[in-house]
């Protein structure tokens, strides 16, 4: 039962104290990538807390006496034949923790395959629709508001309207498209899937609520740093600016703002000079990383508990 | 090797910029001026578009006349409409630029450049 507490006390953790302190950190936004990897690991570790949980709910004892074998037990490491799977517990003791790790991730791959359902959609439409250009290597629509956004997956397709082709400048398109293939390349889709997911299946959790929303606004900056890496950062800023504003004009009805602080977050980002984060500071982040899933089974499973 | 979607996309093209009931013929023809494409090529793919449901057709005589069911104008609408996001479907993951936003966002954002600028010039 001990297991089952500390378990426990550990998810609420994860899941309430630790997401307010990251939304409000600073470092998050000089190594974005690692940030969204820290993100992940959060959600990762909660639900493998949660489905432990339940486990040491069900079947109080067995872990007592087991310790480390008992965790590698767990985890299907050894096939063990005193696995006591056959008693008339052994039912809810796998299935009701498996159903918690499961659910999301089943939920995962559905919202993967939706996704990609309405892509294909409107990429099929995309293609006979607007015009292709070799030269900007994207799809034009011929649209008077200005926009671009791209499509990520297998047949990917980057696309910018008439309306930010007339308002753009040729190195601040540059810029804008070098953005959009950033979010293709570094598969940005997925990453956003999953915390999307994970924030419907556990609506009430602040960590669902900030890891869906820091991921989101993570990976435009991490696309903005590639862009950045190749043209001047006063083209993205200004082509940033110039976007919004054109987009805004563009409205239907005036103001609907969905933006939010981001987009005044990341410009300020932009056109600041690039501290790089301490490379002690990214050796100790991927280390968080891959322990935070370790974290739940180490502490359900230590001897003694 | 051209794909299928390409001369789907031929084929739209004519449709819509001659704006009238037209016969596989005629777009045949017109195709191939530039380059040579079968009539039965032409026709099938024009029949898997009304299929689609992007054409339709009516007999005219001995053969069919095509035309689109919408303008490009309507499809294109449509698609910005789909990817501006008016629906909050995040992870159909038609990541913009920069999102929608009000005017106060806008001028915080044009100040915020205005003040980088005066900094590097300072």
């Amino acid at each position: 039962m001990t297991a089952a507490l500390a378990l426990a006390c550990y998810a609420a953790a994860v899941g309430v104290v630790a997401p307010k302190a990251l939304a409000g950190s600073a470092w998050p936004h000089r190594t974005p990538a690692l940030a969204v990897a820290v993100w992940h690991g959060l959600v990762l570790s909660f639900t493998i807390a949660l489905a432990l949980t339940t486990y040491h709910l069900v079947t109080p004892t067995w872990h007592l006496h087991s310790g480390m074998s008992g965790l590698l037990r767990f985890c299907g490491l050894t096939l063990d034949a005193r696995m006591p799977a056959t008693g008339p517990i052994g039912v809810p003791a796998i299935a009701a923790p498996a159903s918690v790790a499961l659910i999301p991730l089943v939920r995962f791959g559905h919202e993967v395959l939706r996704a990609r359902r309405v892509r294909a959609r409107h990429r099929g439409v995309l293609d006979l629709v607007g015009r292709r250009s070799a030269r900007l290597r994207a799809t034009v629509l011929d649209h008077d508001t200005p926009a671009a956004y791209c499509l990520p997956g297998r047949r990917p397709r980057i696309v910018v309207s008439a309306g930010a082709l007339r308002l753009l400048s040729p190195t601040q398109l540059e810029s804008v498209l070098e953005h959009e293939r950033a979010h293709i390349a570094g598969r940005h889709h997925l990453a956003l899937a999953a915390t999307e997911t994970f924030a419907r299946v556990f609506r009430w959790l602040p960590l669902a609520r900030e890891a869906r929303a820091q991921t989101a606004l993570l990976l435009e900056m991490a696309a903005d740093d590639r862009a950045l890496r190749r043209h001047p950062r006063q083209a993205l800023a200004s082509a940033l600016c110039t976007m919004a504003a054109g987009k805004a004009a563009h409205a239907p009805g005036g103001a609907f703002a969905v933006g939010g602080p981001g987009a005044v977050v990341r410009l300020r980002r932009m056109l600041d000079v690039r501290r790089r984060p301490h490379p002690a500071l990214c050796g100790v982040l991927a280390a968080v990383v891959a322990g935070l899933p370790l974290l739940p089974p180490l502490l359900g499973c230590a001897p003694g508990m | 090797m051209r794909r299928l979607g390409d001369l789907e996309a031929e084929i739209m093209d004519r449709l819509w910029a001659w704006q009238r009931p037209t016969t596989v013929r005629e777009i045949v023809d017109d195709i191939n001026e530039h380059r040579p494409v079968a009539y039965t090529t032409v026709m099938t793919v024009a029949s898997i578009l009304y299929n689609k449901g992007w054409l339709l057709r009516a007999k005219e005589g001995r053969a069919w006349v095509y035309s689109p069911v919408r303008s490009r104008e309507e499809y294109t609408a449509a698609l910005m409409e789909d990817a501006l996001g008016t629906s909050d479907d995040r992870s159909a993951a038609l990541t913009h630029f920069v999102e929608q936003m009000g005017p106060e966002e806008v001028s915080a954002l044009r100040k915020a450049l205005r003040a980088a600028g005066r900094r590097t010039e300072a």
